[in-house]
């Protein structure tokens, strides 16, 4: 069965389903969504099931398409993309089970996070050059959509910022694509990594605009601009999908194309990508530190948490040794899904708060961990994990990324005061929101009801897990990796 | 591998245990800590016999994690479980009316497994990863009353202080797995040279964190806002102790260089916290001010090539340290009051708790035949036969002489004043604290027997080192008990109140200028986003005057188009954005230029 195909419409399909509804009521919305993407879920832990091949990608399908320019339906997962496909499952299952409470027209809601989904899992998925970028084209158009009709106060501005860096940002990459292209005469990502196609100038030229788009949607300091002012306006689903999902295209971009179709230009490149990383990874984190605004200031750890995936990737190119290259891509990829896992709870804890009390500034609360003790352990516990606690899903991967980073330019591990910077950051934010003596304005707030608990509960047990056992993740990561530097 | 298991296991069990079922938490806890007692009593015994107990799990690929029972590891195991029983025995009087005892004893048996994996840890990613939950858990301890004013800011700043030196940890694990290729920690002691250099130099900053040496001992001082049975633990066989455990582990590695480092840093705080110690005027912060001096007496050990003293040290100071805590915490539960000044004749209400206090403190005072006098001989015979005898022996005695003087002084506030208001018998916090003050008392007859196990003997020194000790001890408990702090210390009293500025001239080094960056970084923030957001209007204007040409023509095309082909672009129209419009036409335009240059540059090759 073409489970992969599948997985990627069926979201779709079941929200062109929706749409062809004479009769849509809120409840029939979330259902459809709820199961949609339940289901979508299963099918990715299917494809997991069945699992990958140690040499290069598995489970392939294809269709013809576009023949007469070599490009076609191929679809396939390796120990990059799997692992991603699943998070992205995850993450719109327990988005939907949270969106419920949304009634401001739900169908619409639900048609837009479903062609996210398949938008999604196709850019993960697609071996396809041009399919590849429609998925990330359409991506972004739905996230637009997202963040202009269900944001926050100022969503409108937002959106704008959202809009100016698509356009910008992702032309690049087509034009890239297009060198790709013409270098080898086929749209199959497969050929364009088994024999790189462009060398020398016209390489480093494809290296320097797809990386532009890379480093927008990572994002990459100095084009982390829209993210904040995204995330703060975004509806909390949209957030999770945002920086869960959506930042990843950037860092799985960065390995899948520059590192592996453009080896020799990327490694030429990697200081400087090295040094983006670097300067990004303590940015995020000071600017985070600097913010009052519990959602910004989240946003902005996603600066730092992704510049530490950049890091990894750009020292895998640097390095020498096959183990130590191989340690770095492992930790790279498995902080992307880290970063998936623990931001999401963040953002839905946060969401969750924002909900009950119409406000994300810190000085707002206090004392709430007496108040509200799921909210509260569940906010805690995210935390530390976000600020790399060992035994939580960031720790392993950043150890990964930090050895390999040490044996190869000491200068790098720089970026290790960011764990001081973000520990200072979130025990600032606990200690303002949760702790202290109770503010008497918040007596009334209900704590987190039973879909809540759910989702929050498979995000800290699966924090928990990664952190204890990384072997789950870590050994089909692995397995990839070390064939792709081999 | 049962011991193993049930050392790190039973209080583990315990603390989930204790928080997933949420009843009976303090039988709990100690039925946990008790099993755990057991399998170290297991661990140790099967070291006498010299079994040598090993186990492991995958983790990263390459780098498996392991644990490893070793006379040295099996004997601060059984430390560890050892003040755990008779603490949290304690405890079960100490928090027997605290609405919150479920979240209390659930913490502690997780903090003490975390302890347990960090002395058991064989490899490098055990150890790093147990030394932050350590930190975690104590964060969540110290933080335990959180509602109350000022506890959040001091559980604050004992994770932060710690996590800050703890990147010294992680760059010397990096840079000695780099240099061994694996993580087992006993292969990677072989380094030698300037990584040698640089890992001990980096793991000596990780462990002044821990164990609040100079200039790190402030967040100790703080962290005094926790319940005591916390204190109790953190000071004597656990967080702190963390820091010399590293540096007692890592010794056989430790080049010349960093042992001069590890000399200085030692000796200066045995000296600068014990002063504090002895102007403090709060009991448990005298306390917690004598653990840091306490643990620079264990970096003399270190320094002076004697990391069994230090070892020795150690444990004399866990059961001496706990007891002094255990006592303190009766006294505070009496005068709802840690201040000396409310103490004062807390003692003399409560003979018997104050029997057990006041053998403890001149145990830590260092008068035969108690466990510090030992220990503290084993450091002064090390030190003078050390090159770095100069600067070592006077810290050493100077230290020796200020411990027996708070001590002293100690002594006197709880016994000297009124003795009126004793409340009813504390059978609970009496006997974990009698346990541990029995132990203070007794254990300098086990380091014999100990230093056997360990294989590593003290050499003797020459007569008078003895004599120089006890004349230290003595004279120390005499003034502290005869002089008031400020007539001793003269014009050194005022710096020492204030802990010698050290606290404050860290953190103008350190938080103010990452908090000013990080303003500064919020200023540039700012500024850049409202120039993108004004340049952006710029381009909208000049979009939206080309949109008035082209809009009949290019848009009405390219959306009979969109209309054709997803039927729901009609529902999505709806949405109030205009912008979408053009970034959809901009994608088909994008689309259709992309093929054409396809389908043309085939045929022109």
């Amino acid at each position: 069965m073409p489970l992969l195909t599948i997985a990627t419409l069926l979201p779709l399909v079941a929200g062109l389903g929706l749409m062809a509804l004479p009769a849509r009521s809120n409840g029939m919305a979330h259902a459809v969504s709820i199961s949609a993407t339940g289901a979508t879920f299963l099918l990715a832990l299917a494809i997991w099931a069945r699992g990958t091949d140690p040499g290069g990608f598995a489970q392939l399908e294809e269709a013809a398409w576009i023949p007469a320019i070599g490009a076609a339906w191929r679809l396939g997962v390796d120990g990059l993309s799997l692992p991603l496909v699943l998070l992205t499952g995850l993450l719109f299952f327990l988005s939907a089970i949270y969106s419920v409470r949304i009634t401001e027209r739900p169908a619409t809601y639900v048609v837009l996070m479903l062609l996210l989904e398949t938008a999604s899992l196709g850019t993960f998925m697609a071996l396809d050059g041009l399919l590849f970028y429609v998925f990330f084209e359409v991506s972004l158009v739905g996230m637009y959509f997202m963040i202009a009709g269900w944001g926050h106060e100022d969503r409108q501005r937002a959106a704008l910022m959202f809009f100016l860096y698509t356009l910008l940002g992702s032309l690049p990459l087509l034009l890239a694509i297009i060198g790709l292209y013409l270098g080898s005469g086929t749209f199959d990502m497969r050929a364009w990594t088994q024999a790189p196609p462009l060398t020398g100038p016209a390489a480093m030229l494809a290296l320097v605009a797809m990386l532009f788009t890379f480093a927008v949607k990572t994002p990459v300091l100095p084009f982390h601009t829209w993210l904040p002012a995204a995330h703060v306006q975004a509806p909390t689903a949209g957030s999770v999908i945002l920086a869960g999902v959506m930042l990843k295209f950037g860092t799985y971009g960065l390995v899948r194309f520059s590192f592996e179709m453009l080896p020799d230009a990327f490694a030429a490149a990697a200081p400087a990508v090295l040094a983006f990383g670097v300067v990004s990874a303590i940015y995020g984190a000071l600017a985070a530190l600097a913010q009052s605004d519990l959602k910004k200031m989240i946003a902005y750890t996603s600066v730092n948490h992704m510049g530490y995936v950049v890091i990894g990737v750009a020292v895998a190119a640097l390095a020498t040794g096959p183990l130590v290259r191989a340690t770095a891509l492992d930790g790279a990829t498995l902080q992307m899904v880290s970063h998936g896992v623990v931001t999401g709870a963040l953002f839905f804890l946060v969401g969750m708060l924002q909900d009950r009390a119409h406000s994300r500034a810190m000085g707002d609360f206090g004392g709430l961990l007496g108040r509200v003790p799921w909210l509260g352990w569940g906010f805690i516990v995210a935390a530390f994990a976000s600020l790399g606690l060992p035994g939580l899903a960031h720790f392993p991967a950043e150890f990964q990324i930090f050895l390999a980073t040490f044996g190869t330019r000491p200068w790098g591990t720089v970026a290790l005061v960011g764990i001081v910077v973000t520990a200072a950051l979130y025990l600032r934010a606990i200690a303002a929101v949760f702790l202290g003596p109770a503010n008497d304005r918040w007596a009334a707030m209900p704590d987190l009801d039973r879909h809540e608990r759910l989702v929050i509960g498979l995000l800290l047990a699966l924090i928990v897990l990664i952190g204890v056992m990384p072997g789950v993740m870590l050994d089909m990561i692995h397995r990839t990796m070390s064939g792709l530097v081999g | 591998m049962i011991w193993l298991a049930l050392t790190l296991l039973a209080p583990f069990g315990a603390g989930v245990a204790i928080l997933a079922l949420r009843r009976a938490p303090a039988a709990v806890a100690i039925a946990g800590a008790a099993l755990g007692l057991a399998g170290a009593l297991g661990l140790f015994a099967s070291m006498t016999r010299g079994e040598r107990i090993g186990a492991g799990l995958p983790f990263l690929p390459d780098f498996p994690i392991s644990l490893e029972a070793t006379p040295l590891t099996a004997t601060l195991a059984l430390l560890v479980a050892t003040v755990t029983t008779a603490v949290l025995i304690h405890a079960a009087g100490y928090m027997a009316r605290d609405p919150e005892r479920v979240r209390f004893f659930g913490t502690m048996a997780l903090f003490v497994a975390a302890m347990e994996l960090l002395v058991l840890a064989g490899d490098w990613i055990t150890l790093l990863a147990a030394w932050e939950m350590i930190g975690f858990s104590s964060y969540l301890l110290i933080g335990f009353w959180h509602g109350r004013p000022g506890v959040a800011g001091a559980a604050l700043r004992a994770f932060l202080y710690t996590r800050s030196a703890d990147l010294g940890l992680y760059l010397a694990v990096f840079l000695l797995i780099g240099r061994a290729g694996t993580s087992d920690i006993a292969a990677t002691l072989d380094v030698t040279g300037t990584p040698a250099l640089i890992a001990g130099l980096l793991l000596l900053v990780a462990a002044a964190g821990k164990s609040a040496q100079l200039p790190f001992q402030e967040w100790l001082l703080r962290a005094m806002a926790g319940p005591t049975p916390v204190s109790a633990l953190l000071h004597s066989a656990t967080l702190v102790a963390a820091g010399a455990i590293l540096l007692i582990r890592t010794a056989p590695m430790l080049p010349e260089g960093v042992l001069v480092a590890v000399g200085l840093v030692g000796g200066a705080t045995a000296v600068v916290t014990g002063l504090m110690a002895l102007a403090e005027r709060d009991l448990k912060r005298l306390l917690a001010a004598s653990t840091a001096s306490q643990y620079g007496f264990m970096l003399i050990a270190i320094a002076a090539g004697a990391p069994v003293a230090a070892l020795l040290h150690l444990i004399a100071h866990a059961a001496i340290k706990s007891a002094l805590f255990l006592g303190a915490g009766v006294f505070q539960h009496d005068r709802e009051s840690t201040a000396l000044e409310a103490l004062a004749g807390a003692g003399r209400a409560r003979p018997g708790i104050f029997a057990g206090f006041a053998l403890a403190a001149l145990a830590l005072a260092g008068l035969p035949p108690m466990a510090a006098w030992f220990s503290k001989e084993a450091i002064l015979t090390a030190s003078w036969a050390s090159p770095l005898a100069p600067w070592l022996m006077p810290s050493a005695l100077a230290g020796a002489l200020i411990s027996a003087a708070y001590m002293g002084r100690a002594l006197r506030v709880l016994w000297a004043g009124s003795a009126e208001r004793a409340k009813a018998p504390v059978p609970f916090m009496a006997a974990g604290l009698w346990g541990l003050a029995a132990l203070a008392a007794t254990l300098g007859a086990a380091f014999g027997p100990l230093e056997a196990l360990l294989g590593a003997a003290i050499a003797e020194g020459p007569r008078f080192l003895p004599l120089l000790g006890l004349a230290a001890a003595a004279g120390g408990l005499v003034l502290g008990w005869t002089l008031p702090p400020d007539r001793l210390l003269g014009p050194l009293f005022r710096q020492a109140e204030t802990g010698f500025g050290i606290a404050r001239a860290l953190e103008a080094l350190s938080t103010r200028p990452v908090l000013a960056l990080a303003e500064a970084v919020e200023r540039l923030e700012t500024a850049v986003l409202s120039g993108i957001l004004a340049s952006g209007r710029a381009g909208l204007a000049l979009a939206g005057a080309a949109r008035r040409i082209d809009r009949d023509a290019i848009d009405g095309a390219i959306f009979a188009l969109v209309d054709r082909l997803w039927g729901f672009g009609q529902r999505l129209r709806r949405l109030q954005s205009g912008l979408i419009h053009r970034e959809l036409a901009l994608s088909m335009i994008g689309i259709a230029l992309l093929v054409a240059v396809l389908l043309i540059a085939p045929l022109s090759s």
